[in-house]
C-alpha cells in the first residue's frame, strides 16, 4: 500500500498501525481545516455588513439560538492541535530528526498538544461564560 | 519496492515525493509559523485576559492597528499557501495523470490568488469601518 494508493487506500489504517492511522488522520484534518478556513472566510466577510448584524451574527453562535456551534467548535479545536502536533513530528522527521523514534514521538507530541489544547479550553470556556466580549 | 504506472507514460514509485523537496521544505516552515500565529490568533480572539477580540468593535479596532494588520495579513497569505498546498499534495497522491497533475496546479495557483487578494482587500475595508 503506497501512496499512490487513491482516497480507498486511506481507511486501510485499522491494519496498518499507528503510522498509517497518522498519514490518513492528516489529510483528513487537513482537509477539514481547509474547508473550516473557507467557512471563517465568509464569516468574516460579514463584518462589511456593520457592527448590528456582525455581532448578532457572532452571539448567535456563542450564546444561541445557535450555540450548538460551540460543540463544533470544540471539534475543530481538536482536529487543529492534533493536525499540528503531527506537523512537528513530520517536520522533525523532514530534517532527518527522530526518524528512529516516529511512534513515541507521536504519542509524545499528541499529548502535549491534549494538554495545551485542554487547557486553552479551559480559559476560553471561562472567558464564555463570563460573558467575555459581550 | 513497486512501481505504479500513472497513465501518462511516467513511473512512480510507490512513497516516491510527488510534490517536490522544495514544497515540502516549504509546507514545513509555513507550518511553523502558522503554529506561533495560530497561538496568538487564538489567545487574542477566544481569552485576551478576559476581553476577546471578537465583536464588530474590538475587531475592526484591532486591525486599525498597522501591526495587527500585517500580522494577520502574513497569517491570511500563510495559512492559505500551507491549506492549498497540502490540498494540492493529496490530490497529486491519488494517482492522477501527469496532465491532471498541471491542471490541479494551476487550479490551486488561481484559487490560492483569489482567496489572497479577497482576504486582503476585505481586512483594508475593515479596517477603515467607522466604529458606532
Amino acid at each position: 500500500m503506497g501512496s499512490n494508493s487513491g482516497v480507498i487506500g486511506w481507511g486501510n489504517f485499522f491494519h496498518k498501525g499507528i503510522g498509517y492511522f497518522a498519514y490518513t488522520m492528516h489529510r483528513i484534518s487537513g482537509i477539514v481545516i481547509v474547508l473550516y478556513l473557507y467557512l471563517h472566510f465568509f464569516v468574516l466577510s460579514n463584518l462589511l455588513k456593520g457592527g448590528a448584524t456582525f455581532n448578532s451574527l457572532i452571539t448567535s453562535f456563542t450564546y444561541g439560538p445557535f450555540d450548538i456551534f460551540i460543540v463544533m467548535d470544540i471539534l475543530l479545536t481538536l482536529v487543529i492541535f492534533y493536525h499540528g502536533a503531527n506537523g512537528i513530528r513530520l517536520m522533525l522527521n523532514e530534517f532527518g530528526l527522530g526518524l528512529k523514534h516516529h511512534k513515541v514521538m507521536f504519542y509524545v507530541l499528541e499529548s502535549a498538544a491534549m494538554a495545551v489544547m485542554l487547557l486553552f479550553l479551559y480559559f476560553a470556556w471561562q472567558v464564555l461564560v463570563s460573558g467575555g466580549g459581550v | 519496492m513497486s512501481t505504479e504506472e500513472n497513465g501518462s507514460g511516467t513511473r512512480y514509485k510507490h512513497g516516491q515525493r510527488t510534490t517536490g523537496s522544495i514544497q515540502w521544505l516549504f509546507q514545513a516552515a509555513s507550518g511553523v509559523f502558522i503554529i506561533f500565529f495560530l497561538a496568538v490568533h487564538l489567545y487574542v480572539a477566544h481569552i485576551n485576559g478576559g476581553s476577546p477580540i471578537e465583536l464588530f468593535d474590538t475587531v475592526v479596532g484591532n486591525l486599525r492597528n498597522p501591526w495587527w494588520l500585517a500580522f494577520f495579513l502574513a497569517f491570511l497569505w500563510i495559512v492559505t499557501y500551507h491549506g492549498l498546498n497540502g490540498v494540492k499534495g493529496v490530490i497529486y497522491e491519488m494517482g492522477i495523470t501527469a496532465k491532471t497533475r498541471k491542471l490541479v496546479s494551476w487550479g490551486i495557483i488561481a484559487l490560492f490568488t483569489v482567496s489572497v487578494i479577497y482576504g486582503t482587500l476585505l481586512s483594508l475595508v475593515v479596517a477603515q469601518m467607522t466604529i458606532p
